[in-house]
């Protein structure tokens, strides 16, 4: 079996990489361990609007509602509103992850990409230290492919970086232990996206509550594993829900695990091989929210394995032009949060109501990470000393953009 | 005596992969869409155990 391109995953990043390569011309395989793709779902389904001016889905049928802004309650529940009308422009869809995977899977297959279901990627082939191809099982049968690039594009517990001499092991404290139950038969009275804060409420995370109509939502839960214990975040999640008024007659239709790198991200290119998506840790390490990276990157994976394609040449060096630019469309910002996150967790419920308490009032121009930020900073000088790494980074960011 | 080895509860893992990810000696790996742990591998370290949402994964002989 021999193709240009082989990607091992099938979630968002693996299907917009191949998308884009197919349509840059190259013989693209997927191959997916799971029977379906986009099943089973491991996602709160959160994502931002600004996907809509990348137009790389058709139709609605992966939108399970539109969000009016979002709202952060601290740990003495005081409010803080980011709205639609305030806002203007970009907040959210609660998305069906199921159908928008198969969806960005479908668009792959009809630009020509192939896929092969239940097959799992067991090794890389390689002659002496360039990767040649992967190695995989289909039901019983051991087989190979070869491929000039493979593409990692396993998830958060990706093996096929560590086969190409990445390390991707996260430690504890930058991974988020999720699990999150659909619920039904409860009251969403308006489309806001709710995340509760707090210690004892969720300690280095938070709880979300995610709208899917006027009366089913995603209601979950992560915690940061440095400061879990077995079964705790399920602990956690069963108890916010008993004490919510709102989830008092709710059934649930779904539950499951998920699990979030909030780590900076890695290396993601060797020669003939790049990694994406959740393998590469492209996670806001804030929010914990992905999706947007991997339709951002895979569109620069897949367009720079067209380019090595064509010019034949699959060395570190050309595809270095992906790891380029998503450090431009979103790494800076990875990086940024990161040092945020680190900040955060070092603050106590105090200091999250006291912040709480002077932005409740506040319209925002823009529901973003960083209006939240600046706005503490001019609010409450005091706390500037904590965010003296970010100024730092800041700095030294602004210089290398001047070499 | 040897510190008891991670093991995987098949009926109450999901499947997130959160183990897999944190595990220091890459002893732990998806298998047949549940976690599984190479017990050879294991160090004992617990980490696994801990991070686990739903409670799955104990040690060997509990």
């Amino acid at each position: 079996m021999e193709y240009d391109v082989v990607i091992v995953g099938s979630g968002p990043a693996g299907s917009v990489t191949a998308r884009f390569a197919a349509e840059a011309g190259a013989k693209v395989l997927v191959i997916e361990r799971r029977r379906e793709v986009g099943v089973p779902v491991l996602c709160g389904e959160g994502i931002s609007r600004k996907i809509d001016k990348w137009h790389m889905l058709e139709g609605t049928r992966w939108i399970a509602g539109r969000m009016d802004g979002a709202r952060i309650y601290s740990p003495d529940r005081t409010c803080v509103t980011l709205s639609a009308e305030r806002a203007g422009n970009e907040t959210g869809y609660v998305v069906y992850r199921d159908i928008f995977d198969q969806e960005l899977a479908r668009l792959a297959m009809k630009a020509g990409a192939k896929f092969m279901m239940n097959t799992k990627a067991t090794g890389l082939i390689k002659d002496k230290e360039k990767i040649k191809g992967v190695k995989a099982k289909h039901f019983d049968d051991d087989f190979e492919i070869k491929a000039d690039i493979v593409v990692g594009a396993d998830g958060v517990e990706s093996k096929v970086g560590q086969w190409a001499g990445i390390d991707t092991t996260l430690k504890p404290k930058d991974l988020e232990t999720c699990c999150q139950y659909t619920l039904s038969n409860i009251d969403c009275k308006d489309a806001y996206c709710d995340f509760y804060l707090g210690r004892e409420i969720a300690p280095g995370g938070y709880v979300w509550v995610f709208p899917k109509g006027k009366d089913v939502a995603n209601v979950g839960i992560g915690i940061l594993a440095s400061l879990s214990e077995s079964g705790l975040a399920k602990k956690l999640l069963d108890r916010f829900i008993e004490k919510d008024p709102r989830l008092k007659n709710a059934e649930p239709l779904r539950f499951l695990a998920g699990a979030v790198p909030v780590s900076n991200p890695v290396e993601t290119v060797r020669d003939n091989f790049i990694l994406i998506g959740d393998a590469a840790r492209h996670v806001d390490p804030i929010t914990g929210g992905g999706l947007t990276h991997c339709l951002e990157g895979g569109k620069i994976a897949g367009e720079t394995i067209g380019r090595a394609i064509k010019e034949q040449n699959f060395s570190k060096g050309l595809l270095n032009t992906y790891e380029e630019g998503w450090k431009n469309a979103f790494g800076q910002k990875i990086e940024r949060n990161y040092i945020v996150k680190e900040i955060m967790l070092d603050m106590d419920d105090k200091t999250f109501n006291m912040i709480a308490h002077s932005l409740k009032d506040i319209k925002f121009d823009e529901i973003s990470t960083l209006g939240l930020v600046k706005e503490v900073a001019k609010r409450h000088p005091t706390l500037m000393v904590k965010l003296l790494p970010l100024l730092k980074y800041r700095k030294k960011f602004k210089e290398m953009k001047s070499k | 005596m040897a510190k008891p080895k991670a093991k995987v509860d098949e009926t109450k893992c999901l499947a997130c992969g959160g183990c897999i990810s944190v595990c220091p000696q890459d002893a732990l790996s998806m298998c047949g869409g549940k976690a599984y742990v190479t017990a050879n591998k294991c160090i004992s370290c617990a980490i696994c155990i801990k991070t686990c949402p739903v409670g799955a994964i104990g040690e060997e002989g509990c």
